[in-house]
């Protein structure tokens, strides 16, 4: 029973009114006193060596301002490439989309008229698109020392995570099943463009960005542009969504910098739709190859994955494919390559490395258990994980709670059948599948301000990039002050107001600055106990900065999603028809808002198995479905009702014992989903997305 | 986009004079002109829009015949019951397009003069369509490419009205320097080795006005079955369009015509020509689903279209006769 006032009861966002009446202001709605614009000009190829550069008659064209270009701009953007140097002007372009040059002027029009009256002579290099093709002899080298993109110990070797012996694994299982997956890139595809608005004065910077994360935006602006930090102030106020691909500073952060600076005026840089697409990132694709050994009576013996993820030209994600830690098994071996290709950059998007990887292993675990004749429900609760690598205990663990009740709302027995069995051309089919994912605790600061008019003034470093995490804070405030919401003032959004945030990513406002606020609040409560309320201009300030850890222990969040789908075997058309996900990620803060996370994260899930992909031409490495209309984003018509439970495990860290939530919502959708086709047609399709052509042809 | 002028001409025959200009272009709704300006497919000087000439947004009964004004939008199009009764295929085909703003803004004359939705060419690649000598399709990604009619360029046709008209045996009127003239549905679409750059008899100084409906027979019943990719904004990955003149239940004549699989209104008038004087039965219906395909030439990747194709004409005949 939930004793507490405001946590865990459903709260509408604090800023909603704003929101829905078009009152707040996002950074595209910025204006500023003699602003300019600022269009970029991209490689219309796949990979070639700048020769030369004109921009004579762009310059000539009245109103533009500045033109920056690799000859005149050497800016390193640090965190575009965790391996190489990337400036924000490469030469060579390595994919269709890299920046070529950058123009202010007098108003959208001129400056992208400019662009196109620069002048660039290419000469064309070979392209590869394939992470597979790119690390075979002969392939063009993408980067210096060739297209291995170093692991995390700096060598040109796969990562490599090995437990057990797994030749010993293999021999010692009745049955080895064996297998290979592909997934596509696809596009974060958030609502809201990209736009940076950048202004001087003197030495000083503001940066009116669309970020994650106003704090690691504003540290990473500051080395790029060698600026003392406290010369260089970020500000987002309303954000629209990023889904990992805002975080930290851009190469457009640092360009409008760097084009206000040329010119002594404020510029807005924004992108457009298909810009949007490709010169920023959207998820690796991925190529995995699996071998699992397996006892008659479905015990694992052994579980190994070769895999290759396309990084794009540029090092700006991990390149991880996850999802089989989800199963115990004493024999493990994952080896995975990241690859530069000539492909748009891959790096963050929600759950970096899982959905894809989770497609992988639980389209083999399906597999495997309806070949040993058993439910995959039971299959899952046999084989779960149950302790963090077979060897560290979780902090709580609810993911048997999570199958069990997700099983059961979902009415699995009923749904669930033999494979492709069923009369008529409309089959159903229900699938499911299951997921973890990481709940980190760390750095994170909170300030809060009592007035004497009784008005707490908390100042966190959040953006609110559509978790409604300005109300999570506001809640968590007013549960550990013990007053009402209405006197709970949140500041946020801006760096010169606020104390370091960790950024949003990783899903971790929550739980790392929720963390924060509620120790700040035990200080003020601890304050006010020694000194009494505030009088007249008196205040009361309490800061906290926290940096918890867990001993001895793995802190994760658990999923397990269910659904069933109406499979045309004519058409090949796949429509979701229930869908039911059930989550442990502890302490639920936010019912409201918490339901709206699951609801989005299934839904991109759904959409990424059966509709989305950067498709690529081959014969020219050029992208041809870039933008809402190509990628097939899911409309408000082809998403389902989705049910959602929670399983809400007693957590003793974090705030109220709140885990992690806003990605463990897509991870297992994708195989669900898959896992569900399987079911109503009997054939499995291995590659992602599972369209029609690829459903007819499996049936044909 | 590039600079350009508008005028706003409020005569027909004032905006065919102002087309004669050097790089004017007819704008009806815009929603497709927009997006093709936006990324420079066209780059015109002019702008001729059409919306100030009056009288040209209206459903009109002629005698036997109905009158539709080119500048009607989708939405409202759909939505007349004189439409919607007695040339339902044709409501059916409007309300399927694209996205409710879309229909709210997309006019019929512009739904049947849009340029292909080939991501080849929406893209820019130097193709038939954007003035070059090649369609990238026939070696590259062509999953939603011609399986009838194609060569050289094998761009599907995007329009969900035009198979719906060419079906009702529409004609068109079409306004030029030297006045107006009267086209046929079947004549108005050409195939890629006429002319591969574009999709369609009319001359850059023309202007398609209103369509002609010949009287609806009593016994005539129609629909239109569309296959998309998602539930809403996509094209036709494959279409039918089909209107039989029903006695009973013997099909008295047919006119079938199919969306999504030619660079033009796919018209079967084999199968058409199979079903006239017959009852539609399931197995007539395989029949005619096997007939349609005849003839098909898939590329690599488009295969698939072929069983659907017969699959989308069996059911929606299937439909039509169940309906009665």
């Amino acid at each position: 029973m939930n004793t507490l006032n405001q946590v865990g009861h459903p709260s509408p966002r604090i800023d909603a009114q704003k929101r829905v009446t078009g009152t707040a202001t996002y950074t595209g709605d910025i204006r500023l006193p003699g602003m300019l614009y600022a269009r970029v000009l991209r490689s219309p190829h796949a990979h070639a060596r700048i020769r030369r550069i004109d921009v004579s008659r762009a310059q000539a064209l009245p109103g533009v301002k500045a033109i920056l270009t690799r000859e005149n701009c050497d800016v390193v953007w640090g965190s575009g490439d965790t391996r190489n140097k990337r400036y924000l002007f490469n030469n060579p372009v390595r994919f269709a989309g890299d920046a070529v040059a950058a123009v202010a002027a007098m108003d959208r029009h001129t400056a992208e008229e400019a662009t196109r009256l620069i002048e660039v002579d290419y000469g064309t290099l070979p392209f590869v698109l394939d992470p597979e093709d790119a690390l075979k002899p002969g392939a063009v080298e993408i980067q210096p020392g060739g297209n291995h993109s170093p692991n995390n110990q700096g060598a040109r070797q796969p990562e490599v995570y090995r437990r057990g012996n797994i030749e010993e694994g293999l021999r010692a299982a009745d049955q080895v099943f064996e297998d290979h997956y592909t997934s596509a890139h696809i596009n974060n595809a958030q609502l809201e463009p990209r736009v940076s608005i950048a202004q001087w004065e003197g030495d000083k910077l503001t940066v009116y960005a669309s970020t994650q994360g106003i704090s690691n935006c504003h540290t990473e602006i500051a080395r790029d542009l060698k600026l003392a930090p406290e010369n260089v102030r970020v500000i987002c106020q309303f954000m629209g969504g990023g889904f990992g691909n805002k975080n930290q500073c851009h190469d457009f952060d640092l360009m409008a910098a760097m084009l206000a600076k040329q010119t002594g005026a404020p510029v807005k840089l924004e992108f457009t739709r298909k810009e949007d697409f490709l010169a920023v990132h959207g998820r690796w694709p991925t190529k995995q190859y699996y071998k699992v050994g397996v006892k008659r009576d479905g015990t694992l013996t052994a579980i190994q994955l070769r895999g290759y993820s396309g990084m794009g030209p540029y090092r700006k994600g991990s390149g991880g494919i996850a999802g089989i830690e989800i199963y115990q098994c004493p024999h493990v071996e994952r080896s995975v390559t990241q690859a530069y290709t000539n492909m748009a950059v891959s790096a963050n998007l929600r759950g970096p490395d899982y959905p894809q990887g989770v497609f992988g292993i639980e389209s083999l675990m399906d597999d495997i258990a309806y070949s040993l004749n058993m439910d995959p429900v039971d299959f899952r609760l046999k084989n779960m994980t149950r302790k963090f690598n077979d060897q560290t205990p979780y902090t709580s663990i609810g993911l048997e709670d999570c199958i069990r009740r997700g099983a059961e709302a979902f009415e699995w027995k009923k749904r669930w059948h033999a494979p492709g069995v069923g009369f008529g051309p409309v089959k159903r089919g229900a699938g499911m599948a299951m997921g973890s994912f990481f709940s980190s605790l760390g750095r994170s600061s909170a300030v809060i301000d009592l007035d004497s008019r009784g008005m707490y003034h908390v100042h966190v470093g959040v953006t609110d990039i559509g978790t409604a995490a300005k109300t999570t804070m506001a809640l968590i405030a007013a549960e550990e002050l013990g007053v009402p919401l209405e006197k709970i003032d949140v500041i946020w959004g801006d760096t010169g107001r606020c104390p370091y945030s960790v950024g949003e990513s990783g899903s971790r406002t929550t739980t790392h600055t929720g963390y924060a606020v509620v120790q700040a609040a035990k200080d003020l409560k601890r304050q006010i106990a020694e000194k009494g309320l505030p009088q007249g201009d008196q205040m009361l300030t309490a800061a906290a900065n926290t940096n918890p850890t867990v001993q001895n222990a793995a802190r994760y969040s658990f999923v397990a999603h269910f659904a069933e789908v109406e499979v045309d075997i004519e058409l090949g058309h796949v429509k979701v028809v229930k869908y039911v996900a059930a989550h442990d990620s502890g302490r639920v803060v936010n019912p409201l808002t918490a339901t709206s996370q699951v609801k989005g994260g299934a839904i991109m899930g759904i959409g990424m198995a059966l509709h989305e992909e950067l498709l690529y031409d081959k014969q020219t490495g050029l992208p041809l479905t870039a933008g809402y209309y190509g990628a097939r984003v899911m409309t408000h018509l082809d998403a389902p009702e989705i049910e959602v439970h929670w399983i809400e495990t007693e957590d003793p860290y974090g705030p109220f014992g709140a885990k992690t939530l806003g990605e463990p919502t897509i991870i297992p959708s994708v195989a669900a989903v898959a896992n569900a086709i399987y079911n109503a047609i009997g054939k499995r399709v291995k590659d992602l997305p599972i369209t029609r052509d690829k459903i007819l042809a499996v049936l044909a | 986009m590039k600079s350009f002028a508008n005028v706003n001409p409020r005569e027909m025959k004032d905006a065919v004079a102002q087309l004669r200009q050097p790089n004017a272009i007819v704008v009806g709704g815009g929603s497709d002109l927009l997006g093709l300006v936006k990324e420079h497919l066209v780059q015109p000087d002019v702008l001729v829009n059409l919306k100030a000439i009056r009288g040209l947004d209206q459903v009109s009964a002629k005698g036997a015949e109905v009158h539709i004004g080119g500048l009607i939008t989708l939405d409202t199009l759909s939505h007349e019951p004189l439409i919607r009764k007695n040339y339902t295929v044709l409501a059916e085909a409007a309300e399927s397009v694209a996205t409710p703003q879309i229909r709210n803004v997309g006019t019929l004359a512009g739904n049947v003069c849009q340029r292909p939705w080939c991501w080849y060419y929406r893209n820019g690649f130097p193709c038939f369509k954007n003035g070059g000598n090649k369609c990238f399709s026939v070696a590259g990604e062509n999953q939603f490419h011609a399986i009838f009619g194609g060569g050289p360029s094998f761009i599907v046709h995007p329009s969900d009205t035009a198979p719906a008209l060419l079906a009702l045996d529409a004609k068109f009127r079409v306004a030029g320097p030297a006045g107006e003239r009267t086209v046929p549905a079947a004549d108005f679409f050409a195939l890629p080795r006429v002319n591969a750059s574009k999709e369609n008899v009319l001359a850059k100084d023309e202007v398609l006005v209103s369509i002609q409906l010949p009287r609806a027979a009593r016994g005539v019943r129609s629909s239109y079955h569309k296959v998309l990719d998602r539930e809403a904004w996509t094209h036709a990955v494959v279409s039918a369009a089909m209107v039989l003149d029903m006695d009973q239940d013997i099909c008295k004549s047919a006119r079938i015509v199919l969306g999504g699989v030619a660079p033009i209104p796919w018209r079967l008038p084999k199968v058409e020509a199979m079903l006239a004087g017959q009852r539609i039965t399931p197995e007539l219906a395989a029949r005619a689903g096997d007939a349609a395909v005849e003839g098909a030439n898939p590329l690599a990747k488009n295969g698939y279209k072929v069983p659907l194709t017969k699959a989308v004409v069996r059911r929606t005949l299937l439909g039509l006769t169940a309906k009665a």
